[in-house]
């Protein structure tokens, strides 16, 4: 049983004897697992190094250590050997041995598994050296890679749970919340509004009852920074919590997590046992006569959840459906007690503010936005994964010097932020700093994280259907704008992109969009418009090619496109021929392929498995498919082979 | 109560030596059946032939103890009631009608608010779901990545439409828009286990490892 | 109760705190149109038809008058013209789905007749009659279930058949006409087997007596 802590004293002395206990030298091989890394088994790489070390003789010099997310997800399984930072990349089972002779016993760097720029083809081994890690400034996000997330005893030992002890012991509520105010710290979630305003007004609602939540309803397509820091990191937002909780005078709390992410539940369960151990929830913490507990709620699957008056519905056990909040819920929430909700990713900011001051965390950011913002970088770039970057930073500076640029040499075409609520923001906007305002000025919003990359080959009006098909399954269907709203906009975008558009509908969508704005309940359905107006604002062309032409110009619209084998390049090797699923392709060995319009379903099997030395498979829009060629033969040059 | 019931409860309350639960359950089946004219067990077996009725009640006997256990756990409280059908969920795979109208009884909760949950939340099937669950991510990034055509090989490899159980209840199908794994898009999970971005062959080897 | 001063279409209105701004201005003879309004069911604030414009200083924003506590110095307008494009496209709307709905509204506020694609179920989930079985008979018999662009009323039969026969209280709510038709068509059809689960109130074979028996 752990010692419980009840002093500033105390937790210093614990910190150093945690400390003391870890030798700085020490090699320790930090394996990343989060959910992309365990997509590529890094469980049982973890599990071939504990084994291999011991096998190899090195069990007593070598540490082993599951880690959380290190951000990196395109790479993994990634994995960095402390202290001399060495970061392997794509690491395998296979690789296991190998990594432990030489790196970890005779401390050879192996090539082949170090970061190589695509194209530079520079080696970088050391992970801070890594274009994808140097241009971040990871304050929340990289202690990740330090802890396991079900050790407490490693978030304590860099420095976790000092910033609670100097809440509690050394400052009055009303000194943390002149700190969190000063350091203006805005909602991460996506609505970005001042933490320490909605703090204020929970703590001077009259009542002896008032919860805090922290909103780990991550239901924005396209972005997972919460999870990754729940499951990495899920001390660092309860301490958040806990500081926040005493600010307000709350004594209960929430974790509202989705049901999408168990691991992310199992991890906060197991830390907050592990801090009522230590005292730092429960009764009477740190001795400053400050009770507070914390529970974990499951979600159910429902984005509007992600809501603060829908979630707090939920935790009610009652059906999330979001409540007019005329009267806010730092005023009225849960069971009609005031309750202040925020993100993830708030909270965890929290604890920076307190130990090291708001006017170092004043000191990144932009104007109106202070700190750091964690973004999902991901679609069509070359480094897809979890990056953190002082806001302010501009669109380009994250998509090119972390994310690498556009996949395949491929041109970009537009960034989608915000999730649902968001909008797709063209190539002209590129040097925007990214903050809470600067996005919204065109269209778009930072939001909570989502930074979808798209190239030439995204149509962007299948981009404004797929985000109104989303919405039409999760909004809640209660109020009219919202719920007829949307079903009218999905079936207008499926008559475009069927090729069936009327030249009224722009105008007409542009119409039910100020309706659906203005008149909608809650905020789900206010921004649903947005990746609709963004697309029509930015992407007008695109609308028209498909409503006039009857041709979707990046060619992903299945009604507006035809598969087509070009005879001249068909090599009639009869690998299309053979794998398509509904035996539309006629020829021969020696006989060009031709594809029968009639029976193809657009699968693209035959465009994915022509071999790249002939691509002699293309798409086709908005013109007619050439007959079959008279002459079937193939010419074969000399020496050409099949 | 007829014979065969009489006969199954005693035999229920000496094998399985339930002292408190299942004594609470056939307490409320009992008054159940008196309060109204069809009986709590009857509703349920409505159609049922009458030499099944015995093997329905049983079932309905064992799924009610089961509730009552979750709601023990729980607490009998209706906060708590989306975290008790997650339960039953997990339990079962799928909410049994039983669950629903027992956990209306017993929580005192109306069974339209129980549906309008159960129907709301992703979370809750109200069929029976297959041995394995497949689901096809349809976030954004896994969007733009081209999920729409994971989707559709998957689709045709099953033979079943998203939402849908093949017939030898093997597999349950499904897409979910966002996963949170949006670097590997597109992805597909199978029974918990990320795949990213496998090729049909790839696909087909997966799924045929699935007993 | 204490009292607040504000205005509502120019006119200066006494209201007491805690009521709405429809209540308020209702009180004054102002009519705001509604349609999921009932003085006898708690606000549900989803048609949106009751939307009015209100301004703050020089922020001006869309409420639902239903929902919307008055308060000191508040500035409404009923009939700007952003209030009156939003009834305009919410009946535009709801009509897609109800044809005939709110006929003399629709005439007023100039609904456009063939700009969206019909697509007829009458029933618009106004919630009223869900609502009015459960807040004032206690009964439960209807409720809603799925979510989105999915959600739809359903009936319990086997309550329907204990408490319906003597109440029919929700036949006279119904905006649409869909329960009292609906209710004719399934009590013959499950009188002989009661079921205590959900069915759906407007399904394919009632639809389509619905609409012969109105065309």
């Amino acid at each position: 049983m752990a010692k419980r802590i009840g002093s500033l004293d105390d937790m210093e002395q614990l910190r150093k004897r945690i400390v003391s206990g870890i030798d700085p030298n020490k090699t320790m091989v930090t394996i990343c697992g989060g959910t992309g890394c365990q997509a590529y088994g890094s469980d049982k790489v973890f599990q071939a190094f504990t084994e291999e070390v011991k096998r190899q003789g090195v069990d007593v010099e070598v540490g082993v250590k599951a880690t959380g997310c290190h951000g990196f997800c395109e790479r993994g399984v990634v994995i960095v050997i402390l202290p001399e930072e060495i970061c392997y990349l794509r690491v395998r089972v296979e690789d296991v041995p190998e990594i432990v002779s030489e790196t970890l016993v005779q401390h050879k760097v192996i090539e082949r598994l170090t970061y190589e720029d695509p194209q530079t083809g520079e080696k970088s081994v050391k992970e801070s050296d890594i274009p994808f890690y140097k241009h971040q400034s990871r304050i929340v996000f990289g202690k990740n890679r330090f802890i396991d997330p079900k050790s407490i005893d490693d978030y304590i030992a860099i420095g976790g749970y000092e910033a609670l002890a100097k809440a509690l012991c050394q400052m009055t509520p009303e000194q943390v919340m002149d700190e969190v105010k000063k350091a203006n710290i805005r909602g991460r979630g996506g609505g970005g509004f001042p933490a320490a305003v909605k703090w204020q007004t929970t703590r001077s609602s009259p009542s002896d009852v008032k919860y805090v939540i922290v909103n780990c309803d991550e239901g924005d397509p396209g972005a997972y920074m919460d999870r990754s820091l729940m499951e990495g990191n899920p001390h660092s937002v309860l301490e958040g919590l806990t500081i926040g909780a005493y600010a307000i005078g709350a004594h209960k709390g929430f974790v509202y997590v989705r049901q999408e992410y168990p691991l992310a539940t199992e991890n906060t369960i197991c830390a907050i046992e592990k801090a009522e151990e230590y005292g730092f929830l429960g009764k009477n913490i740190m001795n400053s006569g400050f009770d507070f507990t914390v529970e974990v709620e499951r979600g159910a699957g429902a984005f509007v959840s992600g809501e603060s008056s829908a979630l707090m519905s939920a935790i009610e056990g009652r059906v999330g459906e979001p409540r007019p909040k005329y009267i806010r819920t730092s005023v009225s929430g849960i069971w009609g007690k005031p309750s202040n909700l925020n993100n993830v990713e708030t909270w965890a900011n929290v604890p920076l503010v307190i130990s090291k001051g708001a006017d170092w965390y004043t000191s990144i950011g932009t104007e109106g936005s202070k700190g750091t913002k964690i973004f999902s970088l991901v679609g069509k770039v070359n480094n897809t994964g979890l990056v953190e970057v002082p806001m302010g930073t501009t669109l380009r500076e994250i998509i090119y010097d972390i994310g690498g640029g556009i996949l395949n040499g491929k041109k970009f075409k537009a960034v989608q932020t915000g999730g649902p609520s968001g909008g797709c923001i063209p190539e002209q906007f590129l040097d925007k700093p990214v903050d809470f305002d600067e996005l919204s000025k065109v269209g778009a919003m930072m939001g909570s994280g989502g930074m979808i990359v798209m190239d030439e080959d995204n149509c962007m009006v299948d981009v404004a259907r797929y985000f109104v098909n989303f919405l039409s399954d999760e909004s809640c269907g209660k109020c009219v704008p919202c719920r007829e709203g949307l079903r009218h906009y999905h079936k207008i975008l499926e008559r475009i992109v069927s090729g069936e558009g009327r030249e009224s509908d722009i105008e007409l969508l542009q119409d039910l969009s100020d309706v659906i704005k203005d008149a909608s309940l809650c905020a789900l359905g206010q921004t649903a418009p947005n990746p609709v107006l963004t697309t029509i604002q930015y992407f007008r062309d695109e609308y028209e090619a498909h409503i006039k032409e009857r041709r979707c110009p990046a060619k992903v619209c299945k009604d507006l496109i035809s598969f087509y084998i070009e005879p001249d390049k068909c090599k009639a090797c009869m690998i299309c021929l053979r794998n398509c699923p509904v035996g539309a392709i006629s020829g021969d060995k020696g006989l060009i392929h031709v594809i029968d319009q009639g029976k193809c379903t657009k699968c693209g099997t035959c465009l994915d498995l022509c071999p790249t030395r002939f691509n002699a498979v293309t798409k086709l829009s908005g013109e007619p498919v050439p007959p079959p060629p008279l002459k079937r033969e193939v010419t074969r040059e000399k020496g050409s082979e099949q | 109560m007829t014979e065969a019931q009489e006969e199954l409860l005693s035999e229920l309350r000496e094998t399985h030596g339930y002292k408190t639960q299942t004594e609470v359950v056939m307490d409320a089946l009992e008054s159940l059946a008196g309060r109204s004219s069809a009986s709590f067990g009857s509703k349920l077996s409505h159609g049922v032939e009458p030499h099944e009725r015995e093997e329905v009640m049983r079932k309905v006997i064992a799924t009610a103890s089961k509730v009552d256990e979750i709601i023990d756990k729980h607490g009998k409280n209706d906060s708590q009631l989306i975290q008790i059908l997650l339960e039953i969920q997990r339990e079962y795979n799928w909410l049994p009608k039983e669950a629903l109208l027992w956990l209306s009884e017993r929580l005192g909760v109306s069974i339209n608010r129980i549906y309008q949950i159960a129907t709301f939340y992703k979370a809750f099937s109200l069929v029976p779901r297959g041995r394995h669950l497949v689901r096809v991510c349809m976030g954004t990034a896994c969007h733009v990545r081209g999920s729409m055509t994971l989707s559709d090989r998957a689709s045709q490899l099953l033979n079943i439409d998203p939402g849908e159980t093949t017939k030898d209840m093997r597999f349950s199908f499904e897409t979910v828009n966002c996963l949170g794994c949006c670097a590997l898009g597109p992805v597909i999970v199978i029974d918990g286990e990320y795949h990213s971005k496998p090729s049909t062959p790839e696909l087909e080897k997966l799924l045929n490892e699935c007993a | 109760m204490k009292q607040v001063t504000m205005s509502i279409d120019g006119k200066e209105v006494k209201a007491k705190e805690g009521m709405t701004i429809l209540q308020a201005a209702m009180e004054v003879g102002i009519k705001i149109p509604t349609l999921c309004y009932d003085d006898r069911l708690a606000s549900y604030g989803a048609c949106r038809l009751c939307s009015v414009e209100i301004k703050k200083g020089e922020r001006s924003r869309i409420v639902a008058s239903c929902v919307y506590p008055v308060e000191e110095g508040l500035v409404v307008e009923t009939e700007s013209p952003r209030v009156q494009k939003i009834r305009k496209v919410i009946l535009e709307l709801l009509r897609a789905r109800s044809p005939g709905l709110k006929e003399e509204l629709a005439e007023r506020y100039e609904v456009d007749k063939t700009r969206l694609d019909r697509d007829a179920t009458f029933c618009i989930l106004c919630g009223l009659c869900v609502r009015y079985c459960a807040e004032v008979k206690g009964a439960n018999v209807l409720g809603f279930v799925g979510r989105g662009t999915e959600r739809q009323v359903v009936f319990f039969p086997d309550i329907a058949f204990k408490t319906c026969p003597t109440c029919k209280e929700c036949f006279n709510i119904c905006p649409t006409g869909v329960i009292p038709s609906d209710f004719a068509v399934n009590v013959p059809r499950f009188e002989k087997q009661p079921t205590v689960f959900p069915v759906r109130l407007r399904d394919e074979q009632n639809l389509r007596e619905f609409i012969k028996k109105i065309e």
